[in-house]
């Protein structure tokens, strides 16, 4: 008995050992690996929705967790709200009330290189890039042929990565625009050792040669998808580019500006004759339209875009049912100095565009955190035109603009005024009373050659796209942004205004990637 | 490979026939003579003609030899103790003889046996830094966690609470070794280490789950000699925790109850309405208009004064060869914040038994517990500490309520309306059998043991549509419901061989083993907004109009092998030496498992001639130990690139359709353990016949391969911060521990005894590489600002702040307030300065025990000395800028001292001294012996938190463990009075 037990014991214990494992890899759960994760086809139209998405949500979760990128509020680091923030914020357009350190900086321009906001833009930027990368990467040729990807999948393929060269380009743009010299990280870049700084002409280069090198791999206007890009869109941004060439650069490219413009204006797409419906949860229908970032209260909710535009313009007296939402943010309002752009506000604004809210407190701003100074502007609404309510109470159906043919005539406009030839004052003046027109409802608004001059024309701007994130931009090529030749509300501290030095029209790169690439040099003058 | 010398010593225990063929055995038990106490170790020696065998006692002082028929007499020695022998004993053919013997003791020696990793040891033989803790030193009154049970006991161990009942409590044995993993110890109860972290415990104690009353020892492994066994989790120390078993022959009946009260002793200093309406004049008069004219103290109106209870019950005893123990407990205990509460409901049933002639020894501890804990609901307490004291709370049964919803919401409303709530079920169970090849191998023993933690819970939040959060976003009634489960399960093995072999004058005892544990999780979680009515509140989910369910499973292996063998060389000299293998799945190939080996000596110069005559000492040990260990305490799947879907809140529009989209996680495939190595030089020491004893240790402990998430360079992978391995750090310390019986009146007169445990830990990072850089800020503090720095030279998290400039009177100067230290003329990050850290340089706990005839007195109270912490409350909320936002947000009281208009987060005015001495606990207890019918009666008062003396400003000196204080939680005094029956 003993022994019986003794050796079944014995044997039992052995055996346990000789099966146990002695391997203690385990597979991932719940995650989904890089091995395997394209022997879906679905992973590549995946893949690149996400690229998009970078621009519209903040994380896989929605409206917050699982942020793509660290920082400290995952609400507040929206690529286009931290975009909108950077060229709007610091001009003479909008201020916002909250008490943030970091937003009152911008506010003024006084910002340093720890701005979380600036951080996060970064960061933000970056994200899109390596995105992108990562897309390229995992779409070469060789790797689809080891794949065995062929037929219309692979055709797909080829427009995703056009796609996704294009958003690249974009976010570059961006960071060309806000911090200028800084590094040029393609798909085939080395990532064991941080990547150095490129000068601005070496982005602009490559932003240039890129969008020009996709442009025919990408649909036409007419074919491409709704929230996905086109040659239309690529158009614009070059447009755009070489617009500002010059601040980039220091070479003007007008007559390459005008090339595109006409390439834009010459397009299927035709201004709307409702100007509210392009902040209204149905501009997704506006025929204006170049590219929007969609938005949606269901599906794709984020503490950004729209939902930050329309909410954080409403407050104090304003009811957020008037815009379709559960209530205001108290943040965001218009200084006077483009408020005063317009003969008059208010519901009886004969300029449809300025039907602002006027009954603060005060127009003129002496308190940065008092919402209820100044003039609310509440452009964006999450209701249709029709005035139906978004989808959801908090998070906005409406797409963010980024692009929009109304643009395009400004700028050819601006061209005309600049001299460049083939833009002529005469068409500049149709493209200008064309938008005046629809602002007025008729031709009383319009006016004549003679007052068409390059100053109206960034007041024009000023009217016609205010709050939509383009104002930092245009006063930078118009040389007003730093400086003392214009002054407005806050600008560099008072309440008003003084002159900023002109290391400024440039953001510092953010003082922790200073400190986690040492490859980097900071910006002139901080 | 591994295997082969597990499976070789299994197999030749199948195939080799015994040596002898029959089957007589002298066997018994070895105890004390005065205290009957079993003596573990005592050398038992059997001679008969030319047969002689010695062999050791087991842990519970019993032996078995082996033997022919014949005559033998038996001996039994073991030092401290005058041996003791029969003659002529006459053993039969098959037959078993029992002798047991019982040895006087010679002088009063520290005696006793220690449970350490994977077996026991007399303390006398340790070759490493081991503390034990028994059930008679512990710390009295309310104690919810095991934890607190060895608070300020053991020098180098820090236990620091969060002040909430249950609530999570950390320990720090000799400063941490770690950035980013975590820095708390491993835990084994019974054996079975406890894998703690995943979302189940997160923010409650991994203990809460033990019945304090229930352990019998806690054992701390500081050096890695005595951890390396537990290899890749000993970085941190080891926790040993025991159960208690019977012990009496009679069957020993106890119970226990007790009450407690507790008040707040301290709470964050806010502005009174008179200040706050004086500053809102001056500051925002804008906002005049917003003022109320109440005046509200909103943290009076959320705290209370709590009470508690626990009543525990149990039956032990000793039947033949089998011990049992049932017990049962119930706690429940309301917290000081309104809505905080925990109740639990503990069980406990152990089982040992000897079977078959003493050959198998069976051992079973099983433990079951449920925890109801109600919390309160988020942002209460913040709420109270921010709103305005102007307004009144309720007027007509109406709550106030901001119209701005940037504004804190009512805090009173919110305790009203929301729910939180939730509950846990663990069990932790161990079965083990341990068989003894007495008669076949002497001193060879094999054990198996099974070991399984479970756990699951649910917490359920739940916010109706009147809650002021779901006005203000329209969200509509919520309802949030997590209910993760985890399972870990440990299977051992491992044999034992402990022998003495006269002729060379030394013992051997040397465990080999295997060890495999499993963790698995799921974690599950509903979230339904807009819910269609109210009614149901937490218990029911109506129809919802957004509904998001969430599954993920996650899974972790532990492979080990390990191997100890110790040397003991005529008594006086002792070596260690010990090795581990680890194989973990949180690692990827190449990198999955690592080594742990160490080493110790240890030198009984008490034992050596020269000492003999040295008649004020009564012991002298030196100790020296090496060895290497690992932390592998953080997520899993770190190293693999994984795709994460999105949920169907976070797509993208392609045309009319929503497309789910896929993230690549930015990762290091190469992460790989965190390495501490260990070098400790020890002194035990006693004098004047062990009325005072003590031990003097110091220490260096070296990690290398820190894990840390750090900021990538853009552009270079997805995401900004990856976890990697970064740097190396050293922690440096000296530990002194003293304990003295000062009088010594016996049973009619004062008996008082005193202990001291100091430390002294030095923490300096040596290394730092992250991408390049050795630099990282860390210590976030919100809006994105970080006031801490990891750098080379530094200690760990040394904050890093502008040094404020001062006034005459010594305030902060309100204007041009930093001192430009690189004389640029801009104050920019270049001028933040890395100085002091939150360490503490000294901890002094001291332990006072007092005793006159029936009556005990007891105290506990520890000192720190050098420790730094940030008050974030009030820099967080000491300026006057926040005033003009659109609803009123009170201030803390110290913007009347600074005068700060905007926030000042980097000034190091905010730095203060958190140097502290607490009188942690006072006791007195009377025993009334003699009682007809009872064996015992004690009743008992002690109260907790009596008094802290610092020159801290923010709540308590203990909030900011890691240096930053935004702790708002109040400070508590506990009273507590009970008694405990047996009989």
């Amino acid at each position: 008995m003993n022994r019986t037990l003794r050796t079944t014991l014995v044997a039992t214990a052995a055996l346990l050992v000789g099966a146990a494992c002695t391997d203690p890899s385990v597979a991932p759960k719940s995650t989904i690996n890089s091995e395997t994760v394209f022997s879906e086809p679905s992973a590549y139209r995946a893949l690149i929705a996400k690229v998009y998405a970078g621009l519209a949500v903040t994380g896989q979760t929605g409206p917050f967790g699982n942020s793509d990128i660290v920082t400290n509020d995952e609400g507040f680091s929206q690529y286009m709200r931290l975009y909108w923030q950077m060229q709007t914020l610091p001009t003479d357009d909008a201020v916002i009330a909250w008490g943030d350190q970091a937003l009152s900086e911008l506010n003024t321009q006084i910002w340093s290189s720890a701005n979380g906001f600036l951080g996060a833009m970064y960061y933000r930027i970056y994200f899109q890039v390596a995105m992108a990368n990562v897309f390229l990467r995992e779409t070469t040729n060789a790797k689809l042929d080891a794949r065995g990807v062929s037929g219309a999948l692979r055709t797909e393929i080829a427009t995703y990565r056009a796609e996704a060269r294009f958003l690249r380009a974009f976010s570059y743009y961006h960071g060309m625009d806000l911090f200028g010299s800084i590094p040029l990280v393609d798909e085939n870049a080395s990532v064991s050792q941080p990547p150095a700084q490129a000068t601005r002409q070496q982005i602009y280069d490559f932003v240039v040669a890129e969008l020009t090198a996709i442009r025919s791999s990408l649909p036409t206007t007419a074919a491409a998808q709704y929230g996905r890009v086109s040659q239309g869109t690529v158009a614009m941004l070059l447009a755009k580019i070489y617009l500002n060439a010059g601040v980039y650069t220091g070479t003007t490219r007008y007559a390459e500006a005008l090339t595109e413009v006409n390439t834009v204006i010459g397009g299927s797409y035709t201004i709307d004759a409702n100007y509210r419906r392009l902040f209204s949860v149905d501009n997704n229908a506006s025929p204006e339209m170049i590219w929007a970032i969609p938005q949606d209260g269901v599906r794709m909710k984020n503490y950004g875009g729209t939902t930050f535009l329309v909410h954080a313009n409403v407050g104090g007296p304003m009811a957020g049912s008037d815009f379709g939402i559960n209530g205001g943010w108290w943040g965001l309002r218009m200084r006077q100095q483009t408020r005063n752009l317009f003969p008059s506000i208010g519901a009886s604004a004969a300029d449809g565009r300025a039907r602002f809210w006027v009954n603060m407190n005060d127009s003129v701003i002496t308190n940065m955190s008092d919402f209820q100074q100044g003039t609310g502007v509440p452009k964006f609404t999450n209701k249709t035109s029709a005035g139906a309510n978004g989808q959801d109470l908090e998070f906005a159906d409406t797409d963010m603009p980024v692009f929009r043919l109304a643009d395009a005539y400004l700028m050819y406009a601006e061209l005309a005024m600049r001299g460049v030839a083939g833009a002529t004052p005469a068409q500049a003046l149709i493209y200008v009373n064309a938008l005046r027109a629809r602002a007025y409802g008729n031709a009383t608004g319009n006016i004549v050659l003679a007052t068409l001059t390059l100053p109206f024309v960034l007041d024009e701007r000023g009217r016609e796209l205010y709050m939509e994130g383009h104002r930092r931009q245009d006063l930078i090529r118009f040389g007003l942004f730093t400086g003392g030749t214009k002054l407005w509300t806050f600008k560099g501290g008072p309440v008003g205004g003084q002159s900023t030095a002109a290391f400024r029209n440039l953001y510092p790169l953010p003082a922790s990637e200073l400190i986690a690439n040492k490859r980097l040099t900071q910006n002139t003058g901080y | 490979m591994r295997l082969i010398g597990v499976v070789t010593l299994f197999a030749a225990l199948c195939l080799s026939q015994p040596a002898q063929a029959q089957s007589a055995r002298i066997t018994g038990t070895i105890r004390t003579a005065d205290g009957g106490a079993p003596i573990v170790g005592a050398d038992v020696e059997v001679v008969g003609g030319t047969f002689r065998r010695i062999s050791p006692t087991r842990d519970d002082g019993r032996y078995t030899i082996a033997v022919e028929p014949g005559t033998y007499s038996v001996r039994a020695k073991r030092i401290g103790f005058a041996a003791d022998s029969v003659r002529n004993i006459v053993v039969a053919a098959g037959a078993t003889v029992t002798v047991d013997l019982a040895l006087k003791p010679t002088a009063v020696q520290v005696l006793g046996v220690t449970v350490v990793g994977y077996g026991t040891q007399d303390v006398r033989d340790n070759t490493g830094s081991v503390k034990a803790v028994t059930a008679k030193d512990f710390n009295p009154g309310r104690v919810v966690s095991a934890e607190q049970l060895i608070q300020a006991k053991v020098p180098g161990v820090q236990v620091i609470d969060n002040n909430e009942p249950g609530g999570g409590i950390s320990i720090r044995i000799r400063g941490g070794t770690s950035v980013n993993a975590s820095n708390e110890p491993l835990y084994v109860v019974d054996g079975v280490p406890l894998n703690i972290g995943g979302g189940l415990s997160s923010g409650r104690n991994p203990l809460n789950f033990l019945n304090p009353n229930d352990i019998s020892e806690i054992t701390v492994l500081k050096d890695a000699s005595a951890t390396a066994i537990y290899g890749s989790r000993g970085a941190n120390g080891v926790l040993l925790i025991t159960t208690k078993q019977g012990s009496s022959r009679e069957p020993a009946f106890s119970v226990s109850s007790n009450y407690s009260g507790s008040s707040v002793i301290n709470r964050p200093d806010m502005l009174s309405a008179a200040q706050f309406r004086a500053a809102v004049t001056q500051y925002a008069p804008a906002n005049v208009a917003l003022l109320g004219s109440s005046n509200t103290n909103w943290l009076d109106r959320v705290l209370r004064s709590s009470g508690g209870a626990e009543h525990n019950m149990a039956v032990s005893g000793v039947r033949d060869d089998m011990r049992y123990r049932l017990s049962m407990g119930v706690l429940s205990q309301d917290g000081v914040l309104l809505g905080t509460g925990t109740k639990r409901l503990t069980t406990s049933a152990s089982y040992t038994d000897l079977l078959l002639r003493d050959r198998l020894e069976l051992r079973a501890n099983f433990k079951g517990t449920r925890n109801d804990d109600n919390y309160t609901p988020g942002g209460v307490l913040g709420s109270a500490v921010a709103m305005d004291p102007t307004q009144a709370p309720i007027t007509g049964g109406t709550y106030f309520q901001w119209a701005n919803p940037l504004g804190a919401n009512n805090p009173l409303a919110d305790l009203a309306q929301i729910k939180d709530e939730g509950s846990t079920f663990r069990s932790v169970g161990n079965v083990e059998a341990k068989w003894f090849f007495t008669e076949w191998v002497d001193g060879l023993s094999a054990t198996t043991r099974f070991g399984y933690d479970y756990a699951t819970s649910t917490r359920t939040t739940f916010s109706p549509s009147t809650a002021q959060a779901d006005i203000e976003s329209a969200r509509g009634g919520r309802l949030d419901r997590n209910t993760p489960r985890q399972v870990n399960t440990v299977f051992e093995m491992f044999g034992n061989y402990n022998r003495k072999y006269e002729q060379f004058q030394s013992v051997f005892d040397v465990t080999a083993g295997y060890t495999y544990e499993q963790q698995k999780g799921d974690y599950q979680s509903f979230f339904a907004e807009r819910l269609a009515t109210d009614l149901l509140g937490p218990n029911g989910l109506p129809s919802a109009q957004t509904t998001v369910n969430s599954l993920s499973v996650d899974e972790a292996k532990l492979i080990s092998f390990f191997g100890r063998a110790n040397w003991t060389f005529k008594d006086k000299y002792l070596f260690t030496a010990s090795v581990r293998r680890d194989g973990s799945s949180r690692f990827g190939a190449g990198n999955e498992w690592g080594l742990f080996p160490a080493f110790a000596a240890a030198w009984r110069l008490i034992d050596e001639p020269m000492f003999a005559n040295v008649a004020s000492l009564s012991d002298l040990k030196l100790r020296f130990s090496w060895g290497v260990n690992g932390n592998q305490s953080f997520g899993n799947y770190l190293y693999v690139p994984t795709y994460t879907p999105g949920g169907q809140q976070a797509s993208y529009q392609f045309g009319n359709q929503f497309v789910t989209t896929l993230r690549p996680s930015a990762v290091d495939p190469n992460i790989k353990w965190e390495q501490t190595t260990s070098t400790n030089f020890g002194i035990d020491y006693g004098f004047l016949n062990d009325r005072i004893t003590g031990t003097l240790d110091y220490y260096t402990k070296t990690t290398d391969d820190l894990i840390f998430s750090v900021p990538v360079p853009a552009g270079t992978t997805t995401g900004n911060f990856v976890t990697t391995n970064i740097g190396s750090m050293k922690n440096t310390g000296i530990e002194l521990g003293i304990s003295a019986v000062i009088l010594n009146g016996g049973n009619s007169g004062w008996n008082y005894e005193a202990g001291f445990a100091i430390s002294n830990n030095q923490n300096e990072i040596t290394a730092i590489s992250a991408n390049g850089s050795d630099r990282i800020t860390t210590g976030s503090i919100g809006l994105g600002d970080r006031v801490q720095i990891l750098q080379p030279g530094s200690a760990l998290n040394t904050f890093f702040l502008y040094q404020h400039k001062k006034g005459a009177s010594g305030t902060a100067l309100p204007i041009d307030m930093y001192v430009d230290q690189n004389n640029d003329g801009v104050i920019n990050q270049d001028d933040l300065v890395a100085s002091k850290n939150p360490a503490p340089r000294w901890i002094i706990g001291h332990t006072s025990s007092a005793r006159y005839k029936n009556w005990d007195f007891s105290a506990t109270a520890r000192m720190y000395l050098g420790n730094y912490v940030y008050n974030g409350v009030a820099s967080g909320n000491g300026y006057y800028q926040a005033l003009t936002g659109a609803a009123l947000t009170n201030l803390h009281a110290s913007v009347l001292k600074n005068g700060f208009v905007t926030r000042q987060a980097f000034s190091d005015i905010y730095l203060e001294d958190a140097s502290f001495f607490r009188l942690d606990n006072i006791s007195a207890s009377y025993t009334f012996r003699a009682l007809r019918g009872v064996r015992s009666l004690r009743v008992f008062g002690t109260i907790q938190n009596v008094f802290t003396s610092t020159g801290y400003s923010g709540v308590d000196p203990l909030a900011g463990l890691s240096g930053i204080d935004g702790n708002l939680f109040p400070l508590s005094r506990t009273i507590t009075a009970g008694l405990n029956i047996g009989f």
